[in-house]
């Protein structure tokens, strides 16, 4: 786009000051291949390599537990029956490190951008970026990209050529109307029956009170969630020129605005509607993070690995 | 430039519309696309500054498509003076259509129909053609169009004038239905005379009352053209009943039953009273007899009872304001008297002979009376003593001098019935059908005998020809005398029995008959004194005779009257027959003429005729002229009758064609399409522009992609 209209937003504010030295997102946008993009992103971060605190039944032998009822029989150690007259579970520790579910939104909403890219084009580069920094470090990584329903599935692997197909996926443009987290919440729930780490990246523009059910679901099933909640620079500060008539990108509505006017109460909805979000994330045990799509990726990926490392330590501390 | 629709200018108003939704059109026209609505409130549309209106050339077609419109709704025309109506310049025809009927008698209603009517013709100008028709149950051309054409057009007005003065109601029932097709028709034949293209007014002067009869207009095709203006006029007082005599039909009780004279009283429908009072005219002893009738109702009532031995013939209604119908003229009933002679020298006691039967076969009736006349067969007979009689039954044998008489009976128109009973009797016969010699046998058929064939075409049998009546086989004949029927030269066979013999002959003796039953009715010979074929056989022949005959007892005005069935056969065939009307007038009517068309007044006429006694018979009103009641003109207008608009008052009538003639105006000119059509130039133009305006507008998508 050559010229910005005359109600076009006010530039967003500049990169934090910690984030001087990082990549800037409208030149890493530039990019057209999106595994270039996160393979530029990624660069420098292998020193995040990290153990799986989790337990499997796996090849390698981790610990006994006494058994109790209710039990798998098929991990009964026999021999040590046989030894002690007592019934022991074997327990073994998990051969893959970590099982990670991209939640990608590609909603209508989702494709509105006033930073000369947009919402989902930001979401799938930082979603690439995670998957192809988790594939690095030999995790399994499956995709969930969805709107008003599942739009691409594909089940955590590690295996040659999975990351290429996660690519593709990635890469379909976003044609949905609406943004409904419960159909594909629902199917995580149906389909990923070992713990995972789940990272939904959204821009969370649905009514709260069906955002939060659908999170506590997901969270009652004991996997780890990580919510980056994407928007537009645009979005958090509203700066639009004169009074014009805003079009409802998902449902089509149109409505008369005078931004200046507006400005104030929308704020404040926004605010107190993010506010929410994050109490909802923190109540649930759910990593929140905000993210403006004009802010490196890279910081994500700190908040990703910091959040990875707290998490981890905590788990330590509690099986120690 | 005037307006036909003046108040569509007010529609230019709505230029207004456009003028604002440019005003805050021009801030909600850009559109930008934002994720969601979640958070956003709309904002009440504010209406810019004046000076910043946008697009004033779009603004102004706009406005311009709208004040087009409006004028164009508006119907412009341009004034200026119009051609005078060239209908209105060839002339109309006018027919004036007088009611002259017997209700027009009502009093000051005729005044009001002359008024009326010369109100009328002074509104017609001197290109019109106009005529004068009257009518009651007839329509008579009082001024044809020739005449009008034929008097000089100054004097037309006077000479009408007189005419119609001299001019008075009639007796006549009130045919409207049949006097405005006439007068239509006369419309029509006035074009193919002298056509033009003018109008055709008719108009009618009547009281419109509701007993006017309306047949003939249901579906009538009306001449084009033609309108029809109704002048009603109206009687000074409503109250009306009319007196109708019942007369007895012929299905009356037999003598001693005597039911009176019964008349009908109907009380018009808006009639303000209802009791009346009727009673015999100059006949003071009778009492008046009450009467009470609802209004619009009729009720049929005994006439009052006459003091014995007096007659009167006019019955009198009284109580009502109009006296026109209140008269009837009555004749009591007379009971006709018919003399049979029966020659015969048996009893008349003794049930094993003829006239035993024969004087019981004719019973007394209102209408007649049938007197036989035993008369014995030796005795010698006088013509007198048939001056009376019509027919004559032989049932022995007579004198040569008795045989001469019935002889000339016979032939001056009398008839003559011989029952052949015996072979003695063959002389008689011989002599009375003018042969020589009649040779006759007895015949006793082992069984019996019966009429085989029959001549259901001759009037002796003609009333028993139908199915239900023609079986004569129950009546079986004993004994029987064979004639020769080539022994009565001219005789024709009417019955004969089953193996052939004739049974019935008749014979034609100059004026009158000659009948030959071959058999006796009395038991001994056969059974047809018993069966029920033997009255009606006997009073065919009497009528044969001519010995019966009808009578007429009450006409209707202005509706002829036969009067063949109330004189003898052949009255007024040599010489004519000689009415006389109620006023002492006569009229003569052509040799063999019984139909009398001079029913022109109510009254008592008579009838004379040479040889034959004098005849009366009432005269009376129709019935539909006593229901005086006002008759809706809709029921006019319902019927298809093309009923002129009442005319309106002279401003209206100004009005009215000011309007017509700015509507002609505008017909003619029809600016409103030549407007229209600027308004759709405009229209699109305006439709370019605004698409070169929206397509040359930049639109943003969504934000800054």
């Amino acid at each position: 786009m050559s010229t910005a209209p005359a109600n076009a937003p006010a530039p967003a504010p500049a990169a934090p000051p910690g984030a001087r030295g990082l990549i800037d997102p409208v030149t890493l946008m530039s990019i057209r291949n999106l595994e270039m993009r996160a393979r530029v992103v990624v660069e420098g971060f292998w020193h995040g390599l990290h153990r799986s605190p989790y337990h499997g039944f796996s090849v390698e032998f981790s610990e006994y537990r006494e058994y109790s009822p209710g039990d798998d029989t098929r991990y009964l150690d026999w021999r040590l029956y046989a030894r002690s007259d007592r019934y022991y579970i074997k327990k073994f520790e998990d051969e893959t490190n970590l099982r990670c579910h991209l939640l990608v939104d590609n909603s209508r909403s989702m494709t509105y951008g006033s930073v000369g890219y947009t919402k989902s084009q930001y979401a799938n580069t930082l979603a690439a970026t995670l998957a192809y920094f988790l594939h690095q470090q030999g995790d399994a990584v499956g995709l969930l990209t969805f709107d008003e329903a599942i739009r691409d599935y594909l089940p955590a692997r590690h295996r040659p050529g999975h990351l290429r197909h996660i690519m593709l996926k990635l890469e379909r443009p976003a044609d949905g109307t609406s943004t409904s987290l419960a159909a594909p919440l629902a199917r995580i729930v149906r389909t990923v029956t070992k713990r995972a780490l789940l990272v939904l990246i959204s821009d969370l523009l649905a009514p709260l009170d069906t955002l939060e059910k659908d999170l506590t679901t997901l969270a009652a099933c004991g996997h780890e969630i990580v919510v980056f909640h994407v928007l537009d620079p645009a979005e958090l500060t509203f700066n639009f020129g004169p009074a014009v008539t805003f079009k409802d990108v998902e449902s089509g509505r149109e409505i008369y605005v005078d931004p200046a006017a507006a400005r104030a109460g929308y704020l404040e909805k926004l605010r107190a509607h993010n506010t929410a979000v994050e109490a909802a994330c923190k109540k649930l045990g759910v990593g929140y993070r905000l993210l403006a799509s004009d802010q490196p990726l890279e910081l994500a990926l700190f908040d990703f690995l910091r959040e990875r490392m707290t998490r981890g330590k905590l788990v330590k501390r509690r099986l120690a | 430039m005037s307006f036909l629709a003046p108040f569509f200018l007010l529609g230019a108003l709505a230029v207004g519309l456009p003028i604002f939704l440019h005003l805050i059109r021009r801030s909600a026209r850009d559109q930008v696309p934002f994720s969601s609505l979640l958070f956003l409130q709309p904002t009440p549309p504010r209406v810019t500054k004046r000076s910043r209106l946008e697009h004033l050339l779009l603004l102004l077609l706009r406005c311009l498509i709208i004040c087009l419109l409006a004028l164009g709704f508006a119907r412009p025309f341009v004034q200026r003076a119009t051609l005078a109506d060239p209908a209105a310049a060839r002339g109309a025809k006018v027919i004036l259509l007088l009611d002259r009927s017997a209700s027009m008698r009502r009093a000051g209603v005729w005044p009001a129909a002359l008024a009326r009517a010369r109100a009328a013709l002074a509104e017609t100008g001197p290109g019109d053609q106009v005529a004068v028709y009257t009518f009651d149950d007839e329509v008579r051309a009082f001024l044809s169009f020739d005449e009008w054409a034929a008097l000089p057009a100054d004097q037309r007005g006077p000479v009408l004038s007189k005419r119609l003065d001299s001019l008075q109601p009639g007796w006549g029932a009130t045919h409207l239905g049949h006097a405005l097709t006439r007068a239509a028709e006369a419309f029509s034949d006035a074009d193919r005379r002298q056509p033009n293209a003018g109008q055709h007014r008719l108009v009618l002067v009547s009281d419109l009352q509701e007993g006017a009869r309306l047949d003939g207009l249901q579906g009538y095709d009306w001449p084009k053209g033609v309108t029809v203006r109704v002048e009603a006029v109206r009687a000074n007082k409503p109250t009306n009943a009319g007196l109708q005599w019942l007369p007895e039909t012929a299905d009356a009780p037999a003598a001693g039953a005597d039911p009176g004279l019964r008349v009908r009283v109907s009380n018009s429908a808006n009639s303000a009273r209802e009791s009346f009072q009727i009673h015999w005219d100059g006949v003071a002893a009778a009492l008046p007899q009450d009467v009470y009738v609802p209004p619009g109702q009729s009720r049929v009532v005994p006439a009052p009872k006459l003091p014995p031995n007096v007659t009167a013939e006019r019955l009198v209604l009284t109580g009502d304001d109009d006296d026109f119908d209140n008269t009837v003229y009555v004749l009591p009933p007379q009971a006709e008297q018919v003399a049979v002679t029966y020659l015969g020298d048996e009893p008349a006691t003794d049930p094993g002979q003829p006239l035993y039967y024969f004087q019981r076969a004719f019973q007394a009736t209102r209408r007649r009376t049938v007197t036989v006349t035993a008369h014995s067969a030796a005795a010698p007979l006088s013509a007198a003593e048939l001056a009376a009689t019509r027919l004559v039954m032989v049932a022995a044998p007579l004198p040569e001098a008795s045989v001469a008489t019935l002889r000339d009976f016979a032939t001056n128109g009398g008839t003559v019935c011989f029952l052949l009973r015996t072979n003695a009797t063959a002389a008689t016969l011989a002599a009375l059908a003018g042969v020589p010699d009649v040779a006759v046998t007895d015949q006793a058929p082992t069984s019996y005998a019966m009429f085989g064939t029959i001549a259901f075409d001759h009037p002796l049998f003609a009333s028993l020809a139908d199915s239900r009546f023609n079986d004569f086989t129950k009546i079986h004949f004993w004994k029987y005398r064979r004639l020769d029927p080539a022994q009565l030269p001219g005789a024709r066979v009417l019955a004969k029995y089953d193996n052939g013999d004739p049974a019935f002959l008749e014979l034609a003796r100059g004026h009158g008959r000659l009948l030959v039953l071959t058999s006796g009715w009395q038991p001994a010979d056969s059974q047809l004194a018993l069966s029920s074929k033997f009255v009606p056989l006997l009073y065919a022949i009497l009528e044969l005779a001519g010995g019966l005959h009808g009578q007429v007892t009450q006409g209707v005005t202005g509706e002829p009257i036969d009067l063949a069935g109330a004189l003898p056969a052949g009255a007024g065939a040599a010489a004519g027959l000689v009415v006389t009307r109620p006023d002492g007038g006569t009229v003569t009517l052509a040799a063999g003429q019984t139909q009398f068309a001079g029913t022109e007044q109510p009254g008592l006429y008579s009838v004379a005729a040479p040889g034959a006694p004098l005849v009366r018979f009432a005269v009376n009103l129709a019935a539909g002229e006593s229901r005086t009641a006002p008759l809706p003109v809709e029921e006019l207008a319902r019927l298809g009758v093309p009923l002129q608009a009442a005319a309106p008052a002279p401003q209206e009538q100004a009005a009215r064609q000011r309007r017509l003639h700015d509507n002609e105006l505008e017909s003619q000119q029809k600016l409103w399409r030549w407007l229209t059509l600027a308004a759709l130039v405009v229209l699109l133009l305006e439709t370019l522009l605004a698409g070169r305006a929206t397509l040359t507008a930049p639109v943003q998508l969504e934000g800054k992609v």
